[in-house]
């Protein structure tokens, strides 16, 4: 008798420890954290103390929809050719792969989609599915996804809704079970995806348009969120050390390229409508031997990540 | 041996609860939070945690020019009501919930590209010994057809 119940009693303490390392695994890199930010932006010494003093501290990207809304709005043009070919997807077989190219192919999709192209939207979230079927998170994008999709292919505004969806889903599947870095990952796969597109586009573009190189310009700032987003699990993930340094790459170009708020920050509100208006003075500059480079650097990296 | 057994399963059943509660702030955080997004899309990302009362969150994001964002919080209903603000990089306060009910569904509307803090913080019930934690969500809404 005795001896059962010393054995259930390592049974426990076995269930306790394993339990217990769950919970950290959930709550490693994410409470408690006290991440530096990036300081290439001018931010005040106050400013700094009430953030160290946070719990918790989220990075939010612009997500593929986002991005793909911003590129749109410059007034580009549909080109099939940029995005990552649908057949690539044999190549992907790591998790790393796998989690850059599920955000590439977000980013692919979000902007075949705003462009109406129902086939290639089609195409481009079959592989996000399997991609998604490859890093375990079948719950992510399933069949239904696709049903759906399908079925409104016509109607942009849920063909809008089922992408932010299944994007959601990829990501708090990924954070929630313990894999925040492959999260990460699919992030900064869409942006670079992003990136890559709207920089192909403002090559191939005859006026090289202006509004598409104000866009790029100002993903300087959300470079800072995917440096600072890294920091959190630079050091216990190899994978994000070797991304955090091509990121460090287009941020050396990046800091050659100047955005200077030439007024205050300015808030108005009108309650009635819940609406606060933002806006300030701001200039931006960008010689052409930057663009150049930044062109060809953020080509090589997307290179890596779809070969 | 039987007590010790007792505070083991105790002690077992607290540490699956809290872990499986992290799993189920996506749920809420599709059930309730994107319903308050109304004619606006959400743009995919996901933000959630378990916070206490009085425990505090921050949130970077860039704000893109001639894009109209909803900025949603969402919070169980057993919690108090979140203070957040929303702060340009000096620290400058640009909107403060608290001058408008504690409301945590409010538009922005981006005339100059900037990187903002959205500040939070759950409240905290006075005189309540105990402290309350549950998921707390923040998503953002693009308009659809912006400017």
């Amino acid at each position: 008798m005795k001896n059962i119940f010393y054995s259930s009693i390592k049974l426990f303490g076995i269930v306790i420890i394993a339990a217990l390392l769950a919970v950290s695994c959930n709550f490693d890199g994410k409470k408690g954290q006290k991440a530096s930010i990036i300081d290439t932006v001018e931010i005040d010494s106050q400013f700094i103390d009430n953030f160290a003093k946070s719990k918790l501290i989220f990075y939010s990207l612009p997500s593929p929809l986002e991005t793909a809304m911003l590129i749109k709005r410059a007034g580009v043009v549909y080109n099939e050719e940029i995005l990552n070919p649908i057949d690539n997807i044999s190549k992907y077989t790591t998790n790393r792969q796998m989690a850059l190219n599920l955000g590439i192919y977000s980013a692919d999709l979000s902007y075949a989609s705003l462009f109406d192209q129902t086939q290639s939207s089609l195409k481009y979230m079959a592989n996000s599915k399997k991609l998604a079927e490859g890093l375990g998170i079948m719950d992510a994008i399933d069949e239904n996804t696709i049903k759906r999709l399908e079925e409104n292919m016509n109607n942009r505004d849920v063909v809008m809704d089922i992408i932010s969806e299944s994007f959601m889903n990829s990501n708090a599947y990924l954070t929630e079970n313990d894999r925040p870095a492959l999260a990460v990952m699919v992030l900064v796969g869409g942006w670079v995806e992003g990136l890559h597109i709207a920089t192909t586009l403002s090559n191939i573009s005859d006026d090289n348009n202006q509004k598409l190189i104000e866009k790029i310009i100002y993903q300087k700032l959300s470079l800072y969120t995917v440096l600072n987003l890294m920091e959190t699990y630079k050091g216990s993930n190899e994978d994000i050390n070797e991304l955090y340094s091509k990121m460090n790459e287009l941020r050396v170009i990046f800091d050659k390229v100047k955005i200077v708020n030439t007024s205050n920050v300015e808030a108005q509100t009108d309650p009635e409508k819940r609406l606060t208006t933002i806006k300030a003075e701001s200039e931006t500059f960008m010689s052409k031997e930057v663009f150049e480079s930044l062109c060809k650097k953020v080509k090589e990296i997307r290179s890596q990540f779809i070969s | 041996m039987l007590q010790k057994l007792k505070y083991l399963f105790i002690a077992v059943v607290f540490m699956v609860s809290v872990n499986y509660s992290w799993g189920q702030c996506l749920t809420f955080a599709k059930n309730s939070c994107k319903a308050t997004m109304g004619s606006f899309v959400h743009d995919g990302n996901y933000n959630s945690t378990i916070l206490s009362e009085g425990e505090t969150a921050e949130l970077f994001k860039t704000f893109f020019e001639g894009q109209t964002y909803r900025i949603a919080i969402s919070k169980v209903d057993d919690l108090p009501p979140i203070h957040f603000k929303v702060v340009d990089k000096t620290g400058r306060i640009l909107f403060d919930n608290k001058d408008f009910n504690f409301q945590m569904v409010w538009d922005f509307s981006i005339e100059s590209t900037q990187m903002l803090v959205v500040q939070m913080q759950v409240l905290e019930r006075p005189g309540s010994k105990d402290k309350i934690s549950g998921c707390v969500s923040v998503l953002f809404g693009l308009e659809r057809k912006a400017k």
